[in-house]
């Protein structure tokens, strides 16, 4: 649901500070300039809150408030003040006739935001229209973890990403960074003294801009309770150490929603490629069973009529890749795809040794496969009988 | 009750300082240094021997506040100033800000105003010494000098934000309000 917000305040630039800050939240702001104003829009649109100040002409907050709250229709709209009419007794005099909060003008956007995102779920927007970021795209990753050689360990074992790793020691910093930046997945070690690290996770879920963002839990294997208690209390997926970092990179492309297509899917000039990296794991496999459907038709949608199947980094066979494999070709078949096969030696003796595989038939580069698509269709197509 | 006589000279300038300070650091990120200070003047009539020297054109925001003490604020700002604030305010470009014209820089002065003399006055009023704030406005134009009336006693002060200066004229009602 898209909230709305209606800002009432005889000051444009003060409407247009709010609207700027909520900019990059799922709302829509809705203006009026005084009391009469406001009290039309509130009837006509109900919106979620109101943002009120009390210095205006024709009508003044005050008065609208009150109004406000002797209609029944509407009394239930919560309302914060923003004004610079602050001192105490003034507050209190106004705080009585039901607000929820008060802020005195000046005031900062981030504040704006952390007293309106305690009445309303406020959601982050994403810029544009939903598109799924890439495993080639760069992201910021915060660590709070009080162990200096496993942040290196993260950040070295995922130094091949486009990733940027920040580490930090203890919650405080961990806090200021989230406070300056927004990462896009946070990982904490649960090993921090004194349960910091469920102190931590509230505080991030407390701020609206971190709000939904993936938070991990590091935690040592047998360490069964503090592996329960984090996911009671919600953690987004439980890393545990000794830290494997091929599964752990997987698991963060899962929680940030990467497209991670591009490993397996390529194009290269007129024919679509398909690679299978040398360790595919259950895993990857079932990532690319994922994608494979989706991928084939989005070529031969563009116009593509040659694939090539290139296995020359895999490093053995197992079922689980040979009914990937079978799919790929059967999915290429029925969509009238060209296709042909790369193998390095040790897959192609392998392959001798299946049924289903047997017939098999390898190039031993791209280039060649590319360079027997020159032929004719039949001397192209490996027997897959 | 408290009287305003009771509000010394140092409270004043404390009160309008931090006002400023607040205010510029908040909406603006940026630090305001009090440079200046001329004390509480009344002239009885006598023409005003320190009017508040400016030079080229000038945007001037305008808060009252009313109640147990009554008094106006004004605050200057050179024409360049003020562009400059109201594009930060509003986080537009100055060719955005052009575009929108004077009436939105008024309205960005207008506000800040508004802040600077709320903060001034919710100070007072937790001294005891309760009052509303007045509707801004503002003046535009150059070489011109706000005469009060002589019952009024003026202070001015004068801040420095970064390469900018910007007045602050306070005018109080004297006697009993």
């Amino acid at each position: 649901m898209r909230y709305k917000i209606l800002t009432v305040d005889d000051s444009k630039t003060v409407r247009i500070i709010v609207k700027k800050a909520f900019k990059t939240f799922d709302c829509d702001i809705l203006e009026a300039a005084n009391g009469v104003e406001g009290l039309a829009s509130a009837s006509k649109e109900a919106p979620d809150l109101i943002l009120l100040d009390i210095t205006m002409p024709v009508m003044d907050g005050v008065e609208m408030l009150t109004k406000l709250k002797s209609d029944p229709a509407l009394k239930a709209i919560p309302v914060i003040m923003l004004t610079a009419e602050g001192g105490r007794d003034n507050v209190l005099k106004i705080a009585k006739i039901g607000v929820r909060d008060y802020i005195v003008k000046p005031f900062k956007e981030e504040m704006l935001i952390e007293k309106c995102g305690r009445i309303l779920d406020l959601k982050p927007l994403n810029e544009g229209p939903q598109k799924a970021k890439s495993i080639f795209d760069p992201a910021t990753i915060l660590v709070v973890e009080d162990k200096p050689a496993i942040i290196q360990q993260i950040q070295e074992g995922l130094k091949h990403t486009p990733w940027k790793i920040h580490g930090v020691n203890t919650t405080g910093e961990g806090i200021d960074f989230c406070s300056k930046n927004t990462p896009d997945l946070i990982i904490i070690s649960l090993s921090l003294p004194e349960e910091a690290a469920f102190t931590l996770f509230r505080l991030i879920r407390q701020n609206v801009k971190t709000k939904y963002t993936p938070i991990f839990a590091l935690v040592v294997k047998t360490e069964m309770a503090a592996q329960q208690q984090a996911q009671q209390v919600g953690f987004s997926y439980i890393v545990t150490k000794p830290i494997e970092v091929p599964e752990l990179e997987s698991k963060i492309a899962k929680a940030m929603n990467l497209d991670t297509s591009q490993r397996y899917f390529t194009l290269d000039g007129d024919i679509f490629v398909m690679r299978l990296p040398e360790n595919t794991s259950q895993t990857v496999v079932g990532e690319v069973l994922n994608y494979l459907k989706p991928k084939i038709s989005e070529a031969v949608d563009t116009g593509i009529v040659k694939a090539v199947i290139d296995l020359h980094e895999l490093k053995g066979l197992n079922m689980a890749v040979i009914k990937l494999l079978i799919t790929a070709m059967q999915t290429c078949k029925d969509l009238a795809l060209q296709f042909t096969l790369v193998g390095n030696t040790q897959i192609v003796s392998e392959c001798k040794g299946f049924e289903d595989t047997r017939n098999w038939q390898f190039h031993e580069s791209l280039a060649d496969a590319k360079a027997s698509f020159g032929r004719t269709p039949s001397q192209a197509q490996p027997a897959v009988a | 009750m408290p009287t305003i006589d009771q509000i010394s000279e140092s409270l004043f300038r404390e009160t309008i300082s931090r006002a400023v300070q607040d205010v510029f650091k908040t909406m603006l990120g940026k630090t305001a240094t009090l440079d200046q200070t001329t004390e509480s003047v009344v002239t009885e009539g006598a023409p005003w021997d320190h009017p508040v020297q400016i030079t080229g054109q000038q945007v001037v925001g305008t808060v009252g506040f009313i109640g147990d003490i009554s008094g106006l604020i004004y605050l200057y700002l050179e024409a360049s100033f003020a562009n400059d604030v109201a594009s930060h305010m509003l986080g537009m470009s100055a060719a955005e800000l052009e575009e929108a014209g004077d009436e939105v820089v008024n309205d960005a002065v207008g506000e800040l105003t508004n802040m600077t003399v709320g903060t001034f006055k919710n100070q007072l009023a937790d001294k005891g010494f309760p009052c509303k704030l007045t509707i801004p406005s503002i003046l535009r134009g150059s070489n011109f000098s706000i005469e009060p009336i002589s019952s009024a006693t003026r202070r001015i002060y004068r801040f420095r934000i970064g390469e900018h200066q910007l007045v602050a004229d306070l005018l109080m009602k004297t006697g009993d309000a």
